[in-house]
């Protein structure tokens, strides 16, 4: 749907948040706590496709908030919502989808999360009666800004380091019907993941949502066996985009390798997985791979597709 | 139709940080003595002493069920995130602890059962809902209400119990041999 860009707020030099109404005022769809929209970011070269999730309250339909941040080694998206996106703009966004809602059977929720991996958790704190737990890790020149998005309660702790933030400790002592949700950059979360699974909890109990993993990497030539094409991957786009460049319209959704909507039969060549999706046991079958995120270790790749 | 879970052999779960072992047996499953440091233990064995202190040992004895799995919903009550819990026994035992350790947020990945002891099954009235424990054929009057009941296979997970359906309702008094339960 067509949006209508009608704010643009400064949170930090790298921070912004903006605000899409439809053009005529209308209801937006409802979307709930953890939602994501993909918004098409019209490039002078090229369109990108980026996911970005809701901050605004899911009780809003007025509106649709989000928060970017400015990559510096972006492939330009978020640059391009950063300097030259201005109020008034019409830009395609997405239906709402939900990668990522509150574990609904469990009790309690510790919620972890670094950077702007704290957005999808902006909108969960609107949900009623949610009983959370949140720590926040952020850099100290954010800290103003992330401390004027979260309200002030006890169960919201802000870090500026990791030091005080004792992750050891705070995962040994929470009671067994809490569930872990995470989201921020690959490090951290593999700090999250790998401290939990050395207490002993269960993958069942642990939820994330990473978005904007690497896309870019060495450029690689991909042979699509049904289409009967062959594209080149650039250093600077997914094989996803060259493929939408390319006019064809393969499933994807989250478009940052958790939902495993995108993936496609690996017919040969190696390929170089970064998605959270397919399993290890599946990753060494090396027979699917994931178009959004994931490259190639060869130099070409052929696709059933 | 058969509505019967399936079950592994047990095996510890090393990805656990501590280990949790009820059984309604009189003795732990065999194997695990080497390890015995690490895991707690609870068994039923009627005529022990009852309610043991924890420290004392690593294997609890209780003297029946009723007096055990009370004990376990207090257990896991103040139980944190990381133990890997085991039930093993008779299919109402384990059913009735696997529905304890749920409400206490245990979950996928952290639960496992295991069958073991004399084939005898929970079964559940369908007309009074009156439940007859250690019942050893597929044919047994409801204590209850009387009815003749057929134990059907299938499984209740809620209930940890069989349900028996009248087996005369078609043709009053035509009651087959019963059989005893093989599985």
């Amino acid at each position: 749907m067509m949006l209508l860009l009608t704010n643009i707020e400064t949170l930090t030099p790298a921070l912004k948040k903006f605000t899409f109404t439809a053009p005529d005022a209308a209801p937006l769809p409802h979307a709930g706590a953890g939602v994501h929209v993909v918004v098409e970011i019209p490039g002078p070269s090229r369109k990108w496709k980026n996911a970005y999730s809701l901050v605004s309250s899911p009780e809003s339909t007025a509106s649709y908030q989000i928060i970017v941040r400015r990559v510096e080694k972006s492939r330009g998206g978020s640059a391009w919502l950063h300097d030259h996106a201005k109020q008034g703009d019409l830009l395609e966004v997405g239906m709402p989808q939900n990668l990522f809602a509150p574990p609904r059977r469990a009790p309690r929720h510790l919620l972890l999360s670094a950077g702007i991996g704290l957005t999808p958790f902006l909108s969960y704190m609107h949900v009623p009666g949610l009983a959370f737990e949140l720590h926040h890790c952020c850099k100290v020149e954010d800290a103003g800004a992330f401390r004027a998005l979260l309200p002030q309660a006890g169960n919201i702790t802000l870090h500026t380091s990791r030091a005080t933030l004792d992750l050891h400790a705070l995962l040994s002592r929470q009671k067994l019907d809490t569930h872990i949700s995470i989201c921020g950059p690959e490090a951290f979360m593999d700090f999250v993941l790998a401290t939990a699974a050395q207490l002993g909890w269960p993958a069942a109990k642990i939820h994330k949502e990473s978005f904007g993993g690497a896309t870019g990497g060495k450029p690689f030539v991909a042979h699509l066996r049904r289409s009967n094409l062959t594209l080149n991957v650039g250093e600077e786009e997914s094989l996803l985009d060259a493929m939408e460049a390319a006019g064809l319209n393969p499933p994807c959704l989250c478009r940052g390798g958790a939902c495993g909507e995108c993936k496609v039969a690996l017919l040969e060549g190696v390929a170089d997985h970064h998605d959270h999706f397919l399993s290890p046991a599946e990753r060494a079958a090396n027979n699917a791979i994931m178009i959004c995120v994931s490259r190639a270790q060869t130099p070409e790749l052929v696709l059933d597709f | 139709m058969k509505s019967r879970p399936v079950y592994a052999p047990f095996k510890l779960d090393l990805s656990g940080r501590a280990h949790l072992i009820v059984t309604n047996q009189a003795e732990p499953p065999e194997g695990i003595e080497d390890s015995l440091g690490e895991i707690e233990i609870w068994t039923v064995r009627p005529g022990s002493l009852g309610v043991p202190a924890p420290a004392a040992a690593h294997i609890r004895a209780f003297r029946a069920t009723a007096e055990l799995l009370p004990q376990l919903s207090h257990r896991l009550m103040r139980e944190t995130t990381g133990l890997r819990f085991y039930t093993i026994g008779s299919e109402a035992f384990i059913w009735d602890a696997y529905n304890i350790a749920v409400q206490a947020g245990l979950g996928t990945g952290e639960i496992s059962l295991h069958r073991a002891g004399p084939l005898v099954r929970r079964v559940y009235c369908t007309h009074c809902r009156t439940l007859t424990e250690d019942v050893a054929q597929n044919i047994l009057p409801c204590p209850a209400c009387g009815a003749t009941l057929f134990v059907r296979d299938h499984f209740s997970r809620r209930l940890a119990a069989f349900m028996g359906v009248k087996v005369d309702a078609e043709v009053p008094g035509e009651i087959p041999a019963p059989e005893v339960f093989v599985s």
